[in-house]
């Protein structure tokens, strides 16, 4: 059965769309109405009149073109006014299900519906609008379709979970999806969130501004005299960039995260957020690909944290700074807990890198603060000494660079839990990853000229989340060589085995048929000169 | 352990040529248009930039290993960052066989593995004969595709 967009959809979308046009059109008007009298005018309001009227056809076509229907197999949408489109997507292939309604379509009723799939960056298919209970149904009712086509799926043996450890928990909800709430924000909570929300980019961006404007500022500072004045002003400078970054940041969290909560429904993820913007989303539990706690100095101080959860091909809400399947902030064995519902990994007891990075770590911050130091000086010679403190002023700093170095090291970490590996890096920005063996996707071992020296190496343990550009990735930082090297090893073999369990293979099996191959092919593909090594 | 074909320095160093081509240009350029340098300059640069270049291939060409495992890919590669990447045949996405300009030149080949990964999600093995590349490509393949087909059993 087909259905059709809300009929409020015309309404809002010609009020949208518009708005802008009769904005254009109020300064062409003004303009006209000045170049040629009372005449001008008339047309320019003609003009406007007609344009509204062609908008209101095109939308009342659009609306009445537009037709969706969710079948047992696929969603079909026909769609266009000009174009018309026939779309059909596969639902096993539909990741999330997004819901989104700002201020006014809340007022109306109305919700933006969007589907996306591992596939593109861009959004398969969208809603523009329905009516918000018909979203949730869609929402469920996709949900639901995807459960029962599940086993025919299955069977094919395509390794989408459901036959590991997690299983049973997964099989509770497959006829009756309840909604298990595992977490929702309190007010307390969201006030936290806001108050410890400093928006790094800000300061950048300011900073990137007031340094457009140094020309004026340096010329200014001469004429108040004293460096006692230019020291003041900048301090105030920064007290107000600090002011400004803390209040976007506090805003921007309050307006995302407001009333957040986070259930799991059969085998998906739901969550919901927002203040002015309210969305709405669901995530399949077997597309999550790595989870991440992160937290800084000042929330572990007060013992919260938060988290994230990294899906494949498809980030949440990463464009609008944080995935929104995230946690935003709770207390740590909380959002511990919550992990552990989600991915059973347990307690990590963290291993260290060897001690002697330590000394690296100094080594490297005394690098960067001698290249500092340099710098000031250039900077005082070409502008013949008007710095207003000594270019060594910087040099103090190196009495914290054993404290740096320390704690640089002791926030560093893995672990090699039974079914997951998770690794710890950061101290500003504390990131705990976890990444369960079967999601590994290759093992990357890398050692610049300097971890050589040093005798150490980043084991890198890559997945296909997306979010892991942004090199987040699950890395064992400056492990010591040798253990590099079994670790690289081991952890291509627990993914293997994991892998052969999960998909119910005989594991012995596998391995006899891998050695009668290597056996029977040989290795060398081609005519290298193998052997001749260094 | 499998080595390069050594005729990739051949390749790697036509590419510092070009490169070093390339700069002492625009050192000539900026000599003739811009500033006044010493008339020795451009040729001191490009003998600088190409010593540094074709260095650096014989180097890559000496650290290169690849060897196909019993159920992965080994690579080893990375003058200054040394990097060693194990692709596990299941996580095979796709694998092509490809050949440019130079390197048909030479008759060399490449073959590129394909994962979903999000930074190791392609990885090229430079220097192969173009049947090396073909059959390798091919090795690839089958044993990914039996990784996988291990699945319907």
């Amino acid at each position: 059965m087909s259905r059709a967009l809300t009929p409020l959809s015309i309404l809002y979308r010609v009020v949208e769309r518009g708005g802008s046009l009769v904005f254009t059109a109020v300064v062409l008007f003004s303009g006209a109405s000045a170049a040629f009298g009372p005449a001008g005018g008339v047309v320019g309001v003609t003009l406007v009149g007609l344009a509204l009227v062609a908008l209101i056809a095109y939308e009342v076509v659009y609306y009445r073109r537009f037709e969706y229907d969710l079948g047992p197999e696929t969603l079909d949408i026909h769609s266009g006014v000009v174009t018309r489109r026939n779309r059909e997507i596969p639902l096993r292939r539909i990741q999330n299900v997004d819901i989104s309604r700002n201020v006014v379509q809340r007022l109306l009723g109305i919700a933006a519906v969007d589907f996306e799939t591992a596939g593109g960056s861009e959004t398969e298919a969208s809603l523009r609008f329905v009516d918000f209970e018909e979203a949730k149904r869609l929402q469920g009712e996709l949900g639901r379709l995807k459960r029962e086509g599940e086993p025919r799926f299955g069977e094919n043996g395509n390794g989408s979970g459901g036959e590991g450890e997690g299983g049973h928990e997964r099989e509770c909800g497959r006829d009756t999806p309840v909604a298990d709430e595992l977490f929702a924000l309190s007010p307390r909570e969201l006030a936290l969130v806001g108050a410890l929300s400093f928006d790094v980019r800000i300061p950048g961006l300011l900073f990137v501004f007031v340094s457009g404007s140094l020309p004026a500022v340096s010329s200014a500072i001469p004429v108040g005299g004293s460096p006692a004045v230019a020291a003041a002003g900048l301090v105030a400078v920064g007290v107000v960039i600090v002011a400004v970054s803390w209040l976007a940041g506090a805003t921007a969290a309050v307006l995302n995260y407001y009333d957040f909560r986070l259930a799991r429904v059969g085998d998906e993820l739901q969550y919901e957020r927002g203040l002015l913007r309210r969305y709405d989303g669901s995530i399949p539990l077997d597309k999550v690909q790595t989870l991440a706690v992160v937290d800084d100095p000042l929330k572990r101080y007060f013992g919260y944290a938060s988290l994230r959860i990294e899906t494949a091909g498809y980030a949440p809400g990463s464009g609008e700074g944080g995935s929104e399947a995230a946690v935003p902030l709770a207390r740590s064995e909380r959002v511990f807990d919550l992990a552990n519902r989600i991915e059973p990994f347990g307690a990590p007891d963290f291993r260290r890198p060897p001690k002697r990075v330590r000394r690296r770590y100094a080594v490297r911050y005394l690098l960067v603060l001698a290249a500092l130091v340099g710098v000031l000086y250039g900077a005082d010679l070409l502008t013949a000494r008007s710095l207003p403190w000594p270019p060594w002023a910087p040099l103090p700093l190196a009495l914290l660079v054993p404290v740096a170095a320390h704690l640089k090291w002791r926030h560093r970490g893995y672990w090699l839990g039974d079914d997951h590996l998770v690794t710890r890096n950061g101290f500003f920005r504390r990131r705990i990853t976890v990444v369960p063996y079967y999601r590994i996707q290759t093992v990357i071992d890398s050692r610049t000229l300097f971890q050589r020296r040093w005798c150490v190496a980043t084991v890198t343990a890559d997945t296909a989340g997306s979010l892991s550009l942004g090199g987040s990735a699950a890395a064992a930082v400056d492990v010591n060589g040798a253990a590099a090297d079994g670790l690289r090893a081991d952890l291509a073999t627990r993914l293997r085995e994991e892998l052969a369990a999960r998909r119910g293979w005989i594991d012995g099996r596998s391995r006899a048929e891998s050695e009668s191959d290597n056996g029977a092919g040989g290795d060398a593909p081609d005519e290298t000169d193998t052997g001749s090594d260094t | 352990m499998n080595r390069l074909h050594p005729r990739i320095r051949v390749v790697w160093a036509g590419q510092a040529v070009v490169t070093a081509a390339v700069v002492g240009l625009v050192a000539l350029a900026v000599d003739r248009l811009a500033v006044d340098l010493p008339a020795w300059t451009p040729p001191a640069v490009f003998v600088v930039v190409l010593t540094v270049g074709v260095g650096l291939a014989l180097a890559r060409y000496r650290v290169w290993r690849y060897e196909i495992r019993d159920d992965s890919l080994y690579l080893e590669r990375g003058v200054f960052t040394r990097v060693r990447t194990v692709v596990p045949f299941v996580r095979i996405q796709h694998v092509d066989s490809a050949r440019g300009p130079v390197e048909r030149l030479v008759g060399l080949a490449n073959t590129v593995v394909y994962t979903a990964g999000s930074r190791g999600a392609d990885v090229a093995i430079p220097g192969l004969t173009a049947g090396g590349a073909d059959d390798l490509r091919e090795r690839l393949k089958r044993l990914a595709i039996r990784a996988e087909g291990e699945d319907a059993v």
